[in-house]
C-alpha cells in the first residue's frame, strides 16, 4: 500500500528515475535504499525526501509555522489514521471535518504534502461512505473531491463520486 | 489496638445503639399515637363535615350504567365549548385528563378525543369543599359527566384545544372509575424526542406503547393519525367510484400461493391445508375476466416474512386496483398516480389539524408531489443512482438504501415526494408480469414510491393463456395449482394492469413517520401477535 502511495507520489513530483523500494517488519514499513547514504526509513521520512529531491521544498510548507502544520499532518497521517480501530472512524472524520470548515487545504490556503497523503490515507475511508454520510462531513468531502482533482495526485486510486448538490437538507426524515 | 480496647468499644457502641434505639421507638410510638389521634379528629370532621355538606348531590359515583333511564341530558361535544356557549349551563362528557387542586380550587382537565378544556371546581355556594377533594381525587382517565358553566377567559389558555373558555363545575359524576396506576402516562407518550430530556422526563418506547395500545391511541397524535387513516381509505374509495370502479370483495383463505411460495401462512383447513392469501390479486384479475371492467378491494393481506424491519407488517391492509385498459399500460397508471394525487390532496385540504397535531410530536416537511406525476424509467433511475456513485447491474433489483437515495435524488431534482418507477427488469417481478415488447429483458411493470420508499407494486398483466403458461413454467411454478387462475383468460380476457398499496404505509410515508407500527392500529409482525 505505501510503496504504491510513493510510486504515486514519484509521478506527482515529476522525478524521472523510480525508486526501488523495500519493506521492513510485520508493519511493511517502507525503506529507501540510497546509493550514497545510509537508507530511509518510514513514509513520511521517503516522502520528505523525494519532495526536495524533486525541488519542491514548498510541499513542506512555508515559513516555520507552515512546516509544522505540515509535520503535524503527515504525522497524524501514520499515527491516528493508520491502522485506526473501526469505531474511531466517525471520530476521525468528525474532527476532520471542524478542522476543515474554514480550510482549503489542511495547512490553510496552500497544497502540501500534507494534503497528498492524507487523501491517499483516507480514500479508503471516504470511499465507503454512503452518500449521506458524505453530505455529513461535507467540509472532507469538498477538500477530498479537490485534491482528487488535483493534476496529477490521484494516480493508483479510483475517483469517488462527490455530489455537489445537498439532498438531504431538513434535520428531519 | 488491643483485643480488650476493641470490645469495650463494641460494648459502647451497643450500648449506645440501644439507648438510640430505645429512643428511636419512643419517637415512633409518640407519632403513632400522634397520627391515630389526628385520623380520629379528621374522620369526626369529615362525619360532621359529610352531615353540613349542602352539595353532596352534586358529586358522587354513579350507578353503572345500565340502561336503567333515558335522560332528556344534550351532552356537548369539547369541540363545540366555543366562545359562543359562554354563560350557558351545559352537561358533558369526558375523560380527566389532568387534575390540580390548589387549596379551594381544583383545576381539571377534561378531554375528549382529540380536544380538551379547562374546569374548575372552587368553594363557593355550588360546590363544598367535599366537593372539591372529591374532584381532585378523581384518578386520571377517569369519565365524568360534568355540568357546568361556561366561563370566558380573559388569558388564552395554551394548553388545551379551546383555548377561549374554560368551564367552572357546578356537578361532577364518575361514570366509570379508572385504576389509579396507569401502565403509561399520555403526556410521555406524545412527548416529541429529545424533549424534556433535561428536565429527566420520560418518553414512552414503542413497546410499550403497543403493549397498552388502548391507552396509547387516546393520545392526540394516534387519534389524529387513525383519523387520517380513515379519511386514505375514504378519499381512496370515493376517487375510485368516481372513476367508475366496483368495489368487490375476495376470499383470503385460498388454496395456492399467488406470488411465490415461500412467504405465505399456511392454515389448516379441514383435512388438507389452505393459504391466507398475500393479495387479492388472483381474484382481482378473475373479476377482470369477468367483465367488471375495473376493480378495487380494500382488505387484510399476509405476508409470512420473517423480516423485522420499520416498514414489514405480517398482516396489512391493502388496498388493490385492477383495471381492463384500451391499447397501452400507461392508461392504468395514470388512473392509479390520478388516484394517489386525489388522496394527497384531500388529505392537504382536510385533514390539515391531524397533520399538524402528528407534526408536533413527529415532525416532518410538508409532503410535495407533482401534477401530472412524475414517471421515470428505470434505466433512467439507474443512471442518475449510477452518477452519485453507486454500482449497480442493469438487471438488478433496487437495494432498500438505493430506493432511499433515488427518493432523495428525485425530490433534489423535480422536488417531488411521489414519483412512479417504469419498466422494472423481468427477472425481478412475478410470472404474472407482461414482458416489454422492445426489450424482452424488462417488463410492464412499476412500483410507486413516496419519500423514497415503495408504496405500490404494480404491472401490466399476462392475459393471454399461453404466455402466462410458459411465464409461469419459467418460474417453475406448479401448473395444477393455478390451473383455475390460467383458465380463466382462455375465455376472453381483456388487456389489464393494477397494483397494490400498503395503507399503513402510506399513511406513514404521508406523515413522515419512521414506523409502520405507529400507523397500524393493532400491528401484527413476527414477534407480535397481541393485543
Amino acid at each position: 500500500m505505501a510503496l504504491r502511495e510513493l510510486a504515486s507520489l514519484e509521478k506527482y513530483l515529476g522525478l524521472k528515475k523510480p525508486n526501488k523500494y523495500s519493506t521492513q517488519g510485520d508493519k511493511k514499513v517502507p525503506v529507501l535504499q540510497n546509493n550514497n547514504a545510509p537508507p530511509l526509513v518510514g513514509l513520511v521520512t521517503i516522502a520528505c525526501h523525494l519532495a526536495k529531491e524533486a525541488k519542491r521544498p514548498e510541499l513542506l510548507g512555508d515559513g516555520a509555522e507552515g512546516r509544522a502544520v505540515v509535520q503535524q499532518w503527515l504525522e497524524y497521517r501514520v499515527t491516528k489514521l493508520d491502522g485506526h480501530a473501526k469505531e474511531d472512524t466517525r471520530s476521525i472524520l468528525k474532527d476532520l471535518n471542524l478542522y476543515l470548515q474554514d480550510k482549503v487545504y489542511l495547512a490553510g490556503n496552500q497544497f502540501t504534502l500534507a494534503d497528498v497523503l492524507m487523501y491517499y490515507g483516507i480514500h479508503a475511508i471516504v470511499l465507503d461512505l454512503a452518500v449521506q454520510e458524505k453530505e455529513q462531513y461535507v467540509n472532507v468531502a469538498r477538500w477530498f473531491d479537490h485534491i482528487q482533482h488535483h493534476p496529477g495526485v490521484r494516480h493508483h486510486l479510483p475517483p469517488v463520486v462527490v455530489l455537489r448538490n445537498r439532498l438531504y437538507t431538513s434535520r428531519h426524515h | 489496638m488491643t483485643k480488650e480496647e476493641v470490645n469495650g468499644a463494641t460494648e459502647d457502641e451497643q450500648q449506645a445503639q440501644s439507648k438510640k434505639a430505645l429512643k428511636k421507638q419512643q419517637k415512633e410510638a409518640e407519632k403513632a399515637a400522634k397520627k391515630a389521634e389526628k385520623q380520629a379528629k379528621l374522620a369526626a370532621e369529615q362525619q360532621s363535615a359529610d352531615e353540613d355538606d349542602f352539595a353532596k348531590d352534586r358529586y358522587g359515583l354513579s350507578a353503572m350504567v345500565q340502561s336503567q333511564q333515558k335522560l332528556d341530558r344534550v351532552l356537548v361535544r369539547v369541540q363545540d365549548l366555543t366562545p359562543e356557549k359562554v354563560d350557558q349551563l351545559i352537561w358533558l362528557r369526558a375523560r380527566v385528563h389532568t387534575s390540580r387542586a390548589k387549596g379551594k380550587q381544583c383545576f381539571l382537565v377534561l378531554r375528549q378525543q382529540q380536544f380538551n378544556v379547562q374546569a374548575l371546581v372552587a368553594v363557593g355556594d355550588r360546590a363544598s369543599k367535599q366537593m372539591v377533594k372529591f374532584a381532585a381525587n378523581i384518578t386520571k382517565e377517569s369519565i365524568v359527566d360534568v355540568e357546568a358553566m361556561v366561563r370566558k377567559v380573559e388569558q388564552k389558555i395554551e394548553s388545551c384545544s379551546q383555548q377561549d373558555v374554560e368551564l367552572h363545575i357546578e356537578r361532577i359524576f364518575v361514570i366509570s372509575q379508572a385504576e389509579p396506576r396507569l401502565p403509561l402516562q399520555l403526556e410521555d407518550a406524545v412527548r416529541p424526542d429529545g424533549e424534556g430530556e433535561e428536565e429527566g422526563r420520560a418518553t414512552v418506547n414503542q413497546d410499550t406503547r403497543l403493549d397498552n395500545r388502548v391507552i396509547d391511541l387516546r393520545t392526540t397524535t394516534s387519534q389524529a393519525i387513525f383519523r387520517l387513516q380513515s379519511g386514505v381509505c375514504q378519499l381512496f374509495r370515493d376517487t375510485l367510484t368516481n372513476k367508475g370502479f366496483v368495489e368487490i370483495q375476495t376470499p383470503k383463505i385460498i388454496s395456492a400461493a399467488s406470488e411465490g411460495g415461500a412467504n405465505v401462512f399456511t392454515v389448516s383447513y379441514f383435512k388438507s391445508s389452505a393459504y391466507l392469501a398475500q393479495s387479492p390479486q388472483l381474484y382481482k384479475q378473475m373479476c377482470i375476466c369477468a367483465d367488471f371492467d375495473k376493480v378495487f378491494c380494500v382488505g387484510p393481506v399476509f405476508r409470512a416474512e420473517d423480516s423485522n424491519t420499520h416498514r414489514h407488517l405480517t398482516e396489512f391492509v391493502g388496498l388493490d386496483i385492477e383495471m381492463a385498459f384500451n391499447y397501452h399500460y400507461h392508461e392504468v397508471i395514470e388512473s392509479i398516480t390520478d388516484t394517489m394525487v386525489q388522496i394527497f390532496k384531500g388529505l392537504r385540504d382536510n385533514f390539515q389539524t391531524e397533520i399538524q397535531t402528528v407534526n408536533k410530536q413527529f415532525p416532518s416537511e410538508p409532503f410535495k408531489f407533482l401534477e401530472p406525476t412524475l414517471r421515470l424509467e428505470y434505466t433512467e433511475a439507474l443512471a442518475m443512482l449510477r452518477e452519485a456513485g453507486v454500482e449497480m447491474g442493469d438487471e438488478d433489483d433496487l437495494s432498500t438504501p438505493n430506493e432511499k437515495l433515488l427518493g432523495r435524488l428525485v425530490k433534489e431534482k423535480y422536488d417531488t415526494d411521489f414519483y412512479v418507477l417504469d419498466k422494472y427488469p423481468l427477472a425481478v417481478r412475478p410470472f404474472y408480469t407482461m414482458p416489454d415488447p422492445t426489450n424482452p429483458k424488462y417488463s410492464n411493470s412499476y412500483d410507486m414510491f413516496m419519500r423514497g420508499e415503495e408504496i405500490l407494486s404494480g404491472a401490466q398483466r399476462i392475459h393471454d393463456a399461453q404466455l402466462l403458461t410458459e411465464r409461469a413454467q419459467h418460474h417453475q411454478i406448479d401448473l395444477e395449482k393455478i390451473k383455475s387462475y390460467i383458465d380463466s383468460f382462455r375465455y376472453g380476457a381483456p388487456p389489464h394492469g393494477g397494483g397494490g398499496i400498503g395503507l399503513e404505509r402510506v399513511c406513514m410515508l404521508y406523515l413522515g413517520l419512521h414506523n409502520v407500527r405507529q400507523t397500524s392500529m393493532f400491528p401484527r409482525d413476527p414477534k407480535r401477535l397481541t393485543p
